[in-house]
């Protein structure tokens, strides 16, 4: 092209024409949800056992087929499901007159190709419908990452206590470094009580790891137990679905709240995606995840939000597996989670999927820190976003359960887990946190406002803390003795959680009272206008007054 | 945005550019041919090392051929000299093999560690993503990871063997400091995928691990 056209020259240079665009390849499966290679719907069942399953004849089944047909599929229900026209399931997924209840009375005895084959009738909207109405706990939640790039802890507590004080139920953060990890997740279990009392705090690193900080009482549940699609991307990680099974029944055993991480794109960002499209390796995942009886998933494609974003109808792709996993009545962290564009509009589109109808878990999490502080390599939306929600939230009004907050109420949280985590390091034997240490965690921005740390000889007091046996009450003790009482109440009501079990039902938060809200108390019950949950009364108040909206009263 | 000739070009030059603008980078993509296929020698199955000043480092099967460079285009003929003089300014030798079993980034640096003398591997894969390992920790644990394949730079390589050396020295070094590009995944995230589909074609489990030296 010898002359430009001045319209395309300003295109080029729009932020999304920064994205990675890939077209669809389906012999390895980079193909969201429509692969001529996935398999067609069926099912045989002898003698009460499933003997094919999508064509396949169980001599024939691999290790995930044969988990499926045994653990997930319910044969009482099999044949009555099979049957129903996957058209007219999809309309009954978005029918007011049908409830919630009884389609997840059908759906175990749908098998993957059938769910798959009733998803791809819906577009968007329809899903959006699909999970306002299916998804398990009637109160929509959030979650935020809480990491930085220097694992610094009085940081971490500081953005802690500020992410619980505005809402999230939920706070995970993970590592820069690998062995910071305990202490990673002590500056969360305080930081987030300090904001709320009755936060959930998680550490996602490797599998051993993430399970001992929860046995000590420094994480309140885990959440990043990945499972797969195909057998060689399972056998790659170590692991069967046995194997994650008994992984899950380690956490139940000592009461600790867990749910497994799937997502589209795992598979083929792996290489072995055998030719199936993301969708339906996903769904497999998901009956994974219902056969090892475990209570909930976090999906959404989620760190290998990329692949299907490259690809066409990818973002529709990630909305189906989300309402997939309400399907099969488990609880849903459904994503949002990642960068996966360099547009606003795109990133705010691909978020409406999940905000506008509700989920367990909007976001898993919202970057409750700058994004170049997420060390899940970034989320959709980040603390610079924070004021942008909170306008969202009122102009629809919708809510993806943050507040509206004051600077002066912020500073004195941000403070108060800095100082809490300074007298616990003092106690347990940790680097001491400096007076300028907290002032700077105090006001700052992210990781950058911070000074450096002796990272070696932090490191070096981890490995000594791992070694002394040391739990959550020596945490609970240091508290106490240094004055923060009430925080020191809140991490022992954290610890407590785990005798009385009670979070371990479906899609359980912990309300600031120690109220367990899961589904089985607050059970959506959506069929339609005037049910289900509703932004309204003192809720609603609250959230309409964003400190920046002006009173006639003031003029 | 398709991956076009064009955005690969400037991909370069950016990097490049970078690379240019940081005095201390040893090595110049500029300088290297980055088509060149790496000359790899095979030498037969990789045994088990009683050095304990060694180091080895593991790469996958189609590293230095298919493809001959990182997501960010550093040729791998670079990477593996500045992991080597890493190792070297720090007394210690480097040993390769290439293991045709795995293309999982982890579990190819745990089995660096296992045949290391010192205990102490390095796992790399063709577009560049890299882990520290030791061989007694847990296959998904590591000492140090780098994940973010499009940030990991000729002279973190370099760092990466340095620090695997002092740790294989029974040092506690400072990490390799962490860096995080949020935008990386919407930029390279499909590509990774395309690039790692090619990168397990040439995984061949007859093969195991064999001990290469370049000619």
């Amino acid at each position: 092209m010898q002359k430009r056209q001045k319209r395309f020259e300003v295109l080029e240079q729009r932020a999304v024409n920064k994205d990675g665009f890939i077209k669809e390849w389906d012999e390895v499966g980079l193909v969201a949800m429509d692969s001529p290679y996935d398999p067609k719907p069926g099912l045989k069942i002898e003698n009460g056992k499933v003997v094919e399953m999508d064509g396949i004849p169980c001599a024939e089944f691999d290790m995930i087929d044969t988990f499926i047909a045994n653990h997930c599929i319910d044969v009482n229900v099999a044949a009555e499901a099979m049957a129903i026209d996957s058209l007219e399931f999809a309309k009954k997924l978005v029918d007011i007159n049908v409830s919630g209840a009884e389609i997840k009375r059908l759906v175990p005895g749908l098998t993957p190709a059938k769910i798959l084959d009733v998803l791809k009738k819906m577009n968007v909207v329809e899903l959006m419908m699909a999970m306002q109405k299916l998804r398990c706990r009637k109160t929509p939640a959030n979650q935020a990452h809480i990491t930085n790039v220097k694992d610094t802890p009085a940081l971490l507590a500081a953005d802690a206590a500020e992410g619980s004080y505005r809402g999230f139920q939920e706070l995970e953060t993970t590592v820069g470094i690998a062995r910071y990890a305990p202490m990673n997740a002590i500056a969360l279990l305080i930081g987030g009580q300090v904001g709320c009392r009755g936060t959930l705090t998680q550490c996602a690193v490797e599998e051993a790891m993430e399970l001992q900080m929860g046995m000590k009482g420094l994480t309140a549940y885990a959440e990043t137990v990945s499972v797969y699609g195909t057998d060689q991307v399972f056998v790659d990680g170590d692991d069967t679905p046995w194997s994650k099974a008994f992984l899950a029944s380690a956490y139940a055993s000592r009461g600790i709240k867990m749910r497994f991480t799937s997502g589209t794109g795992s598979e083929v960002q792996m290489g072995y995606a055998n030719k199936k499209s993301m969708l339906y390796l996903e769904i497999k995942c998901i009956m994974i995840t219902k056969g090892a009886g475990v209570q909930g998933l976090q999906n959404g494609s989620i760190s290998c939000i990329g692949v299907p974003g490259a690809v066409p109808g990818g973002i529709r792709a990630v909305l189906a597996e989300n309402v997939a996993t309400v399907l099969l009545d488990l609880e849903v962290a459904s994503g949002n989670d990642q960068t996966f564009t360099h547009s606003p509009i795109r990133n705010t589109a691909r978020m409406l999927m999940q905000f506008l109808p509700g989920t367990d878990y909007v976001f898993s999490g919202y970057s409750g820190v700058p994004n170049y502080d997420n060390m899940f390599a970034g989320s959709t939306h980040d603390s610079d976003d924070f004021d942008d929600m909170l306008v969202l939230q009122r102009d629809l009004q919708c809510d993806m359960a943050l507040r509206p907050v004051t600077e002066e109420q912020i500073i004195a949280v941000r403070n108060k887990a800095a100082r809490a985590m300074q007298a616990v390091f003092q106690e347990v034997g940790f680097p001491a946190i400096t007076d300028e240490e907290v002032e700077a965690a105090t006001y700052a921005h992210g990781s950058k406002d911070m000074p450096d740390r002796n990272q070696p000889e932090d490191l070096r007091a981890i490995e000594e803390f791992l070694k002394s046996g040391k739990t959550g009450l020596d945490i609970v003790r240091a508290l106490h003795k240094h004055g923060f009482q009430d925080v020191a109440e809140s991490v022992l009501g954290m610890l407590k959680q785990k005798v009385s079990g009670d979070y371990l039902h479906t899609s359980a938060i912990v309300d600031e009272n120690f109220n367990v809200k899961s589904a089985i108390n607050d059970r959506n019950d959506y069929m339609g206008p005037g049910t289900g949950y509703r932004l309204e009364g003192e809720r609603w108040e609250l959230l309409k007054n964003i400190p920046q909206a002006i009173s006639p009263e003031d003029i | 945005m398709k991956l076009t000739e064009e955005m690969l070009r400037q991909i370069i030059t950016e990097v490049v550019g970078q690379m240019a603008g940081g005095a201390a980078a040893p090595a110049s993509a500029a300088a290297v041919d980055t088509d060149k296929p790496l000359d790899f020698i095979e030498k037969g199955p990789a045994q088990a090392g009683s050095n304990p000043k060694e180091v080895v480092i593991a790469v996958p099967p189609g590293f230095g051929t298919t493809p001959t460079k990182t997501i960010i285009d550093i040729p791998h003929s670079v990477v593996l000299a500045e992991v080597a003089a890493g190792i070297e300014e720090e007394g210690l030798t480097a040993r390769f093999v290439r293991n045709y079993q795995t293309a999982d980034v982890a579990f190819l640096a745990h089995s660096a560690a296992q045949l290391s003398g010192s205990g102490v591997g390095i796992g790399i894969l063709s577009r560049g993503t890299s882990v520290i390992h030791q061989k007694d920790l847990a296959p998904l644990q590591n000492l140090e990871l780098f994940p973010q394949a499009p940030l990991v730079e000729a002279e973190t390589f370099r760092a990466i063997g340095k620090n695997a050396a002092k740790y294989a020295k029974g040092e506690n070094p400072n990490p390799v400091p962490v860096k995080n590009d949020p935008m990386a995944r919407p930029r390279y995230q499909g590509l990774a995928a395309l690039l790692h589909n090619k990168e397990v074609q040439f995984l061949d489990p007859q093969k195991k691990i064999l001990e290469v030296v370049q000619g």
